[in-house]
Formats: C-alpha cells, sequence, structure tokens
C-alpha cells in the first residue's frame, strides 16, 4: 500500500514538474534559459528506488514528454531511461549523504541527457549543429539545475531515504555492514 | 550538529537569494534600474525636504502649509474617488481584453480570406530550452493535418508537425531545426529563414546571393517554394546585417513579426 502512494506520489511530482515547466519556469528563467527538473526526478528515483525503477520511470515519463511536446517520440524516453539506469549505478558507488556529491551528479547527468537530446535531435531533424550557443545555455541550465539541487536537497534526501528503506529491504545491511 | 544545522539553512537561503538575484537581473531592461534610482533617491528625499522647508520658511513661504487641514480633507476624498476610479478601470481593461480577443478572430478571418483557415488557440508551449514547439486546441477532428502552415495576425507562425484528435503539435519559425524559403525587400532577393539557438528571440537569413544589396527594415515575406508555405506571408523585417569575411557566409538577423510570448490566437490554413 505504502509502495504504491509512494509511486502515486512519484506521478504526481512529474505532472508538477511539468506544469512548472510549462508555466512557471517561462517567466521564472535565467535569460529565457529554463531549468531542466526531469532530469533531477529521473535521478532521483533512479538513486534511491533503484529496482530498475530509475529506468522505468525514465523511460515512461520521457515518453510523455515526446509525445506531449517533443518533435520525435522515443529521444526523451531513451536519454531519460539512461539517466535513470546511470543514478541506479551511482548509488552503489557514491554517497548520498553528501550535498557536494549530489548535486555534481545533477550537474552530470543535466550534460549527459542535453547533450544526447540536442545531438540526437538534430540528426533526426537534420538541424545546423550551433555548438558555442548550445553550449552557453547548457552552462545556464547546469547552474540553473545547480542551483535548486542546493535548495531542496534537504526535501531530497529526507524523501530519498524515506522511499529507499521502503523499496530496499537490505538497506539496513548494506548501510551498516 | 545544531550547528550543521543552521548552517545549512543558512546556505539554502543565501542560494534562493542568489538564484533570485540572477533570475531578476537577467530578465531586467536598462529603465528598469530606475527604481534603483527611486530607491537611491528617497534617501536624499527627507533631508532634501528638509532644507526646502527651512528654504521657505525664511523667504516667508509658510503660508503653503497653513491650510493643512483642508488639504488632508481634500486628499481624503481624492483617494476615496481614486479607488472607485481604479474599480471602474479594472472592469474595464476585463471587458477590453475580452474585446481585443474577439476582434482578433475576426481581423485574422478578414485579412487571410484567400486561404481556407480554421482558428485556434495556444494551450500549450514547449517546456525545453533547444526547441520551440506550441500545442493548439485543434486537431485532425477539425480538419488539421500535419505539413499544414499556421499563421497569426502579423505574419506566420510555422508549421503543423503532428496531430492528435484534438489537438496539433506546430514547430514554430523559432525552432532550430525550421527553415522557410524567403524573399527579402522590394528586390526579392531569395534567402533561407531558419531559427538558431544564439538569440532565440530572432530569426537567422542565411544562403544570401552575393548580389544582394539588403538594408536594416526591409520585410521578409515567404517565396512560396518548399511546399509548405503559400506565397506573401509576413514573417518579419531585417534587424541587422551581419558582414563576414566571406561574403557567401554573410547573415541577416530578422525580428519575427509574431510576438511568440504572447501568442494566443492562430489560424491553420488547409486550403
Amino acid at each position: 500500500m505504502k509502495k504504491t502512494i509512494t509511486i502515486l506520489c512519484i506521478i504526481l511530482t512529474f505532472f508538477l514538474i511539468y506544469f512548472l515547466q510549462a508555466n512557471f519556469f517561462t517567466w521564472f528563467n535565467i535569460n529565457g534559459i529554463m531549468p531542466n527538473l526531469y532530469v533531477i526526478l529521473v535521478l532521483f528515483i533512479g538513486l534511491f528506488m533503484k529496482r530498475k525503477l530509475g529506468m522505468t520511470f525514465g523511460v515512461l515519463f520521457g515518453l510523455y514528454i515526446d509525445i506531449v511536446l517533443g518533435k520525435n517520440v522515443g529521444i526523451s524516453a531513451l536519454t531519460l531511461g539512461v539517466i535513470g539506469m546511470i543514478g541506479e549505478i551511482l548509488s552503489k558507488n557514491f554517497s548520498k549523504d553528501s550535498r557536494f556529491i549530489v548535486t555534481f551528479m545533477v550537474i552530470i547527468t543535466t550534460i549527459l541527457y542535453e547533450v544526447s537530446v540536442y545531438l540526437l535531435t538534430i540528426l533526426r531533424t537534420e538541424g545546423t549543429l550551433e555548438l558555442l550557443a548550445f553550449f552557453k545555455i547548457l552552462m545556464v541550465e547546469v547552474l540553473f539545475n545547480t542551483l535548486i539541487t542546493i535548495i531542496i536537497y534537504p526535501i531530497i534526501k529526507k524523501a530519498g531515504y524515506y522511499v529507499e528503506n521502503l523499496f530496499d529491504d537490505k538497506f539496513i545491511l548494506t548501510r551498516y555492514f | 550538529m545544531y550547528r550543521n544545522k543552521k548552517t545549512g539553512i543558512i546556505g539554502i537561503i543565501i542560494t534562493i537569494i542568489i538564484l533570485i538575484t540572477i533570475v531578476i537581473i537577467s530578465n531586467m531592461k536598462i529603465e528598469d534600474f530606475s527604481h534603483i534610482g527611486g530607491a537611491l533617491s528617497s534617501f536624499v528625499m527627507p533631508v532634501q525636504n528638509g532644507i526646502t522647508y527651512i528654504k521657505n520658511k525664511i523667504s516667508g513661504n509658510e503660508a503653503f502649509f497653513s491650510d493643512m487641514a483642508t488639504l488632508k480633507e481634500e486628499n481624503k476624498t481624492l483617494k476615496e474617488r481614486n479607488s472607485e476610479l481604479e474599480k471602474s478601470l479594472r472592469e474595464l481593461e476585463v471587458i477590453k481584453s475580452e474585446n481585443e480577443t474577439l476582434k482578433e478572430y475576426v481581423n485574422l478571418k478578414d485579412k487571410y480570406t484567400e486561404y481556407t483557415t480554421i482558428p485556434g488557440y495556444v494551450i500549450n508551449k514547449n517546456t525545453s530550452n533547444y526547441s520551440n514547439i506550441i500545442v493548439i486546441n485543434i486537431g485532425e477532428k477539425d480538419g488539421i493535418s500535419a505539413g499544414m502552415p499556421v499563421i497569426a495576425d502579423e505574419g506566420l507562425v510555422g508549421h503543423v508537425i503532428s496531430v492528435t484528435g484534438t489537438t496539433a503539435k506546430v514547430q514554430t519559425l523559432l525552432d532550430a531545426s525550421s527553415a522557410v524559403s524567403s524573399v527579402v525587400g522590394t528586390a526579392r532577393d531569395a534567402v533561407v529563414v531558419k531559427g538558431n539557438l544564439q538569440d532565440t528571440s530572432k530569426l537567422k537569413g542565411t544562403y544570401i546571393p552575393t548580389t544582394a544589396t539588403l538594408l536594416e527594415g526591409d520585410k521578409v515575406e515567404t517565396s512560396g517554394l518548399g511546399g509548405i508555405y503559400p506565397k506573401g506571408i509576413t514573417i518579419g523585417t531585417v534587424k541587422q546585417v551581419v558582414e563576414t569575411k566571406n561574403l557567401t557566409n554573410r547573415y541577416i538577423l530578422i525580428e519575427p513579426a509574431v510576438n511568440f510570448e504572447k501568442l494566443e490566437t492562430v489560424l491553420v490554413i488547409t486550403k
């Protein structure tokens, strides 16, 4: 029951992020550049829920974004799925107790996500490659995501360990032995 | 532990302040700094008022302040009147806005009588920094299909890239992967107008013929080539001609005729 409610909360959070991205961040932005909260959400799921849920949610959320607003179906689904998978790998190798490490993970995954989506879109649509302009936007987006992660880290940590306890039965053993 | 928690909260507050400051500054126009000027002058104004008061006293102008009670009464009446007027103004604003939307619909229909069009509303905008897609509230059931051009009162918006039963996705001109065959100015020089990431509010005109003479303010419109957009639809005006070492690489920056940030009503050309 608790697990079902948690999954429902994750889905609700996704829709909340969707509306924030489509409305709030269209005016609360840095020089017209918005953050990418989807990456933070999927990374969070991968880091704390494991059981391939990061990848599954990543693919599902990505598919939704692609179908509703994307130019090509599959690009966001693929990249967000990979981010979820990376989250699971990172959770096994790095501590989530450090704000710095979690922020660093967000930076790396944001760069990875945007570079992949941009290159795949260019390949699919035969658009012009504007590397310098792309990196300028990417840097601002990474800064935005970093600041947001620093702000919401206490929530990430608290909610994360609650979810981890719920979904990972071996949690106590791996943590203390 | 307590200290760490306290430091953490301070850190979060500082980060929030930094984020808000960056957002505000990045979206500010130079005129907006007039508020700072006002705030700074408010430091000086009390002193300045005091000096003026003393100066007036000395020069015998104190009669100006003598009828303070009358002035207060008058001020109260004016304030009440002002709030009443503000209320009526707000009501008028609502009526005006409704009127404008209806007018926009009628104007749009009248302006493009040579085309068969279907009006629609923008219901969603994309959430990515690298593409520019809008979603409109008409779809397959209304006779919309992929590839149809979309226009607004001021000019070209883009074209439909996919449809569902009740909605359609429109790739706007500002999207980095859009390209429209166009003509510039009275000489009708052919250029390809594209969206770009460098300045996402402007369009880039490339593949300019070496013999073409382009000027700022020249009108850019669709050429009719390419099979998607009809001929003669306004795209925008030339804002800047950027010369490069190689004449074939020069390009123009175009101010779109349509204000994409405030775009609400569109027309899809079906025929």
